[in-house]
C-alpha cells in the first residue's frame, strides 16, 4: 500500500505582513476589553461564571426540617463511588422510623472525581451537588470535608444547587428496566401500581 | 436410589431427599424462606412452588420427596407465576427499609425479589400494617415489620436449644414474633437466630450498624474457643475483622456456633497486642528485633541443654506444636503442654449443643503428636528444684496459673511466645510476638479427631509471626533447621511424624476437614446434637 506523500514548501519567506496582522487582532481585543468591556474572559475570584443548574460541584448534605441530616447512612454512595472518597460511620437515632444516621460523613474532595454517582445512588435525596466549583485549601486535610461542613454548606445558597435528582422517584428507571427484562425474557407483564387518591 | 428430572436435568438422589435439597445441590435455585438445611421442614412460606408432571396441583419443593421417575419443572409459566405471587404476599407488609437494615446484601427478600419478583408494588408504603420496631432482646434486635413469619427462629429455639423463647402472637395481618413480656434471649446461641432469619427481623446487636455486609470478605477458619472446633467464616474489611459467623459443616457444628465463639473476633486486631519482641535487661524491658530476641533464646537453651524445659500450648496449630516439639527434641529438654487430664476433658461437654469444657482448640492435636510426654507437674517440680535453667513457653497461659508462679520464678531464663499484653508477661525474660489464629495458616484437630484447616484472614500486627516460624527460627540458630518454610510444608512433616495422620495433606483436609479414627479405634465420634 502506497503512502501518500505531502510535499511542504519550506522556502516560503517569513512575511512581515502576517505578523502585523496578528498584532492588529491582539491590539483590537486589548482595546475592546479595556474600553468596551467586551472580554471573553471573566475576572475570576470576584466574578463567577454562571454554570448549568445540573453542574456537578462540591457536595451538599441535605437536612430534615429539624436540622438533622436526611442521610440514613445506608452506604450506597460509598459503595458506588468510583474514587472511594466517601467515608461513613453510622450510629443510632432515637426515632424508630429512621433508626440510623451518620455519625461521621467525610468526602475527600481531592480524591473525588465529581461524577455524581453518589447523588444517583442516594435513596433519600440526602446528598446533592452544588454549583460551587472553586476548591482552595492550604493543606490536604482541610479539603477532606466532614459532615457539619457538608451540611452547613447547604445554607450557603450563593451558588445554588447543582446536580440532584429531579424526578423524586429515583428508582423509576431501574424499575422500568426490570419490567422490560421481565417482559422480554419471561413474557410476563405484571400489574402496574395503581395510584391512589 | 430414585432418579428424577428437574428442569430437564437427570438427577439421582438418596431416598428421602426432597426436591429443594436435590435442586440446590445440583445448581438449580428455587426460592425459599422457611426451609433451612439443619431445621425440620415446615412448608409455611409457600414460595418454593414447583410443577410436577402427573400431579394436578403445584407442590412445594421443600416438602416433596423425590420418587422414581418424577419430572419436575421449576421454571414453567405456572410455577413462575405461583412463585412470584407467593413472594408478593410476603412483601405486602414489608417496610422496604433496606437502607437502614443490616441484612441488606444477604437478604432472601432482596435476592428473591431480583430473581423471582420484579413486579410493581400494589400497596403504598403508608398503607402497610405497622408492627413493633427496634425491640431490644439482649443480643438480638427484633424488627417485627420486616418478618416474613417463616418460623425458622421458632424451630431453632425448639429443636436446637430447646428454650422456646420466641412465639407467634396475634392473628391475620397482625401476626408477629415476640418473646414473653419482651424478655431478652439469655442462652448462648442467640447469634444463630440472626443467622437463620432470612430477612432483617432478627439482627445481631453486636454487629448493628457496624458495616454493610457487601464490603466484607469472608475467610474460612475454625473457631479456637473450645475443642468442638466449629467451622467459621472470619469476615474482614481492609484487615479489620468485623464478625465471625458459622460455616456449615454437617459433621461438626451444622450451621451453628455459640455466642462466646462469636465474640472471639474482638481479640483480633492491634489493641493490647504484643507487636514486637522485647528482652529484660538491667534497666527493665528493652525492645529488640525478633531476630535478636531469638538469638538470645537460642543461646540460653543451648547453654541449658538437658536442663531446659518446653511447654507447648494447645492454642497453637498442629504446625506450631510440631515445630515446638522439634525444638524441644533438638535441645533435649523436657516437654509437655498445659492441660492436666486432657483425654477426658477434650470430650466433656458443658451444654447439650456445642460447647465443651476444654477451652483449647487443639488439645487432641497435642495428644496425637505425643507432646504430653513428661507431665506438666514433673516440669514444674523440676523448676522448683532449680533443675531447669531455661524454660520456653509456647503460650503465656501457665504464667497466669497461681500454682505455677513460684515454680516459674525459680527459673533464671523464661522465654514466652505471646499474642496479648498482660501483667503475667512480666514474669518472663524474653517475650516473642506471636500471631493469633485468624492471622496464621494451619490446622487444628478437634475432639472428634477431625483435622480442620484455618486460613489467615488478616495480617498479624507489627513483628508478630506464627509460632511455628518462631520455633523454626530457633532451630535454625541451633544448627538444626526445621526443613520447612510454609505451613503446608510443616504439615507434611507432621504427617510424616504422626502415623495416624498418614495420607493427609492440606488438599485432603479441604474446607470441611478430615475425620480420623478415634484413639480407641472406634469410628469417628459424632455427638453434636445440633
Amino acid at each position: 500500500m502506497a503512502a501518500s506523500v505531502v510535499t511542504v514548501n519550506r522556502d516560503q519567506r517569513a512575511g512581515v505582513l502576517p505578523i502585523l496582522k496578528g498584532h492588529w487582532i491582539t491590539l483590537g481585543n486589548f482595546f475592546r476589553s479595556l474600553f468596551l468591556r467586551q472580554a471573553s474572559t471573566i475576572e475570576f475570584p470576584e466574578k463567577k461564571r454562571n454554570v448549568s443548574s445540573r453542574y456537578r460541584g462540591i457536595h451538599v448534605l441535605t437536612e430534615r426540617e429539624d436540622g438533622t441530616p436526611k442521610c440514613v447512612a445506608c452506604f450506597m454512595c460509598a459503595t458506588v463511588c468510583p474514587a472511594e472518597c466517601i467515608y461513613i460511620e453510622s450510629g443510632e437515632r432515637p426515632e424508630k422510623t429512621i433508626e440510623k444516621y451518620p455519625t461521621r460523613f467525610e468526602i475527600d474532595l481531592l480524591r473525588c472525581v465529581y461524577c455524581g454517582f453518589c447523588v444517583d445512588a442516594c435513596p433519600e435525596e440526602a446528598i446533592i451537588m452544588s454549583r460551587e466549583n472553586d476548591l482552595v485549601g492550604t493543606t490536604r486535610a482541610e479539603l477532606i470535608i466532614d459532615r457539619d461542613r457538608l451540611m452547613a454548606r447547604g445554607k450557603l445558597v450563593e451558588h445554588g444547587p447543582g446536580y440532584r435528582p429531579v424526578d423524586h422517584d429515583v428508582r423509576r428507571p431501574v424499575r422500568i428496566a426490570a419490567l422490560e427484562r421481565l417482559k422480554t425474557e419471561h413474557g410476563i407483564v405484571p400489574g402496574m401500581p395503581k395510584k391512589r387518591g | 436410589m430414585p432418579k428424577c428430572t428437574i428442569d430437564g436435568k437427570e438427577i439421582e438422589v438418596a431416598p428421602g431427599t426432597n426436591v429443594l435439597q436435590a435442586a440446590l445441590a445440583h445448581g438449580i435455585h428455587i426460592q425459599h424462606f422457611c426451609w433451612h438445611p439443619d431445621l425440620p421442614v415446615d412448608g409455611n412460606c409457600r414460595t418454593c412452588m414447583i410443577e410436577v408432571e402427573k400431579m394436578p396441583k403445584l407442590q412445594i419443593a421443600c416438602n416433596t420427596v423425590i420418587s422414581e421417575g418424577m419430572v419436575v419443572h421449576t421454571k414453567s409459566p405456572k410455577a413462575t407465576e405461583a412463585q412470584r405471587t407467593a413472594l408478593e404476599f410476603l412483601l405486602i407488609n414489608h417496610p422496604i427499609d433496606c437502607p437502614v437494615c443490616d441484612q441488606a446484601g444477604e437478604c432472601y427478600l432482596q435476592d428473591n425479589y431480583m430473581r423471582y419478583g420484579l413486579y410493581g408494588s400494589k400497596v403504598e408504603v403508608e398503607d402497610k400494617v405497622r408492627k413493633r420496631k427496634v425491640v431490644d432482646l439482649g443480643p438480638i434486635m427484633l424488627d417485627a415489620e420486616r418478618c416474613v413469619l417463616c418460623s425458622r427462629c421458632l424451630r431453632f429455639e425448639k429443636e436446637v436449644t430447646g428454650t422456646n423463647s420466641l412465639e407467634f402472637v396475634n392473628r391475620g395481618d397482625h401476626v408477629s414474633i415476640a418473646t414473653f413480656e419482651n424478655r431478652p434471649i439469655t442462652h448462648d446461641y442467640a447469634g444463630n437466630l440472626a443467622d437463620v432469619c432470612p430477612v432483617g427481623a432478627l439482627l445481631s446487636h453486636d454487629f448493628r450498624f457496624k458495616m454493610r455486609v457487601w464490603f466484607l470478605k469472608a475467610h474460612e477458619s475454625v473457631c479456637p474457643g473450645c475443642s468442638t472446633g466449629c467451622n467459621v467464616f472470619v469476615d474482614e474489611r481492609d484487615g479489620e475483622v468485623e464478625r465471625v459467623r458459622p460455616r456449615r459443616n454437617a459433621d461438626v457444628n451444622k450451621s451453628w456456633m455459640c455466642d462466646p465463639g462469636r465474640a472471639l473476633y474482638k481479640q483480633i486486631g492491634v489493641t493490647g497486642r504484643v507487636s514486637g519482641a522485647r528482652v529484660r535487661g538491667a534497666a527493665g524491658w528493652e525492645g529488640v528485633s525478633v531476630g535478636a530476641a531469638l538469638d538470645r533464646v537460642a543461646s540460653a537453651v543451648k547453654e541449658a541443654g538437658g536442663a531446659s524445659a518446653f511447654l507447648a500450648s494447645p492454642q497453637g496449630t498442629n504446625e506450631d506444636v510440631f515445630a515446638f516439639k522439634a525444638l524441644a527434641e533438638a535441645v533435649g529438654g523436657k516437654l509437655d503442654f498445659r492441660v492436666g487430664d486432657p483425654q477426658k476433658k477434650v470430650r466433656e461437654r458443658i451444654d447439650h449443643v456445642l460447647q465443651r469444657a476444654d477451652r483449647n482448640p487443639n488439645t487432641q492435636g497435642c495428644l496425637d503428636q505425643g507432646v504430653g510426654r513428661d507431665g506438666v507437674a514433673t516440669v514444674l517440680d523440676a523448676c522448683r528444684g532449680g533443675k531447669v535453667k531455661a524454660l520456653v513457653l509456647q503460650g503465656p497461659e501457665i504464667l497466669r496459673v497461681p500454682e505455677a508462679v513460684d515454680a516459674v520464678a525459680r527459673v533464671p531464663f523464661v522465654a514466652v511466645m505471646a499474642t496479648h499484653e498482660g501483667p503475667e508477661l512480666d514474669r518472663a525474660t524474653v517475650v516473642l510476638p506471636a500471631a493469633l489464629w485468624a492471622e496464621a495458616e494451619g490446622t487444628f484437630t478437634n475432639y472428634q479427631r477431625r483435622v480442620q484447616r484455618l486460613k489467615a484472614a488478616v495480617p498479624a500486627p507489627g513483628d508478630a509471626r506464627p509460632r511455628w516460624e518462631l520455633a523454626a527460627g530457633l532451630l535454625q540458630r541451633l544448627g538444626k533447621p526445621l526443613g520447612a518454610a510454609t505451613p503446608r510444608e510443616v504439615f507434611a512433616l507432621v504427617v510424616k511424624a504422626t502415623p495416624d495422620y498418614a495420607s493427609l495433606d492440606y488438599r485432603a483436609v479441604g474446607a470441611q476437614g478430615r475425620a480420623l479414627p478415634s484413639s480407641e479405634g472406634a469410628a469417628p465420634v459424632q455427638e453434636a446434637r445440633a
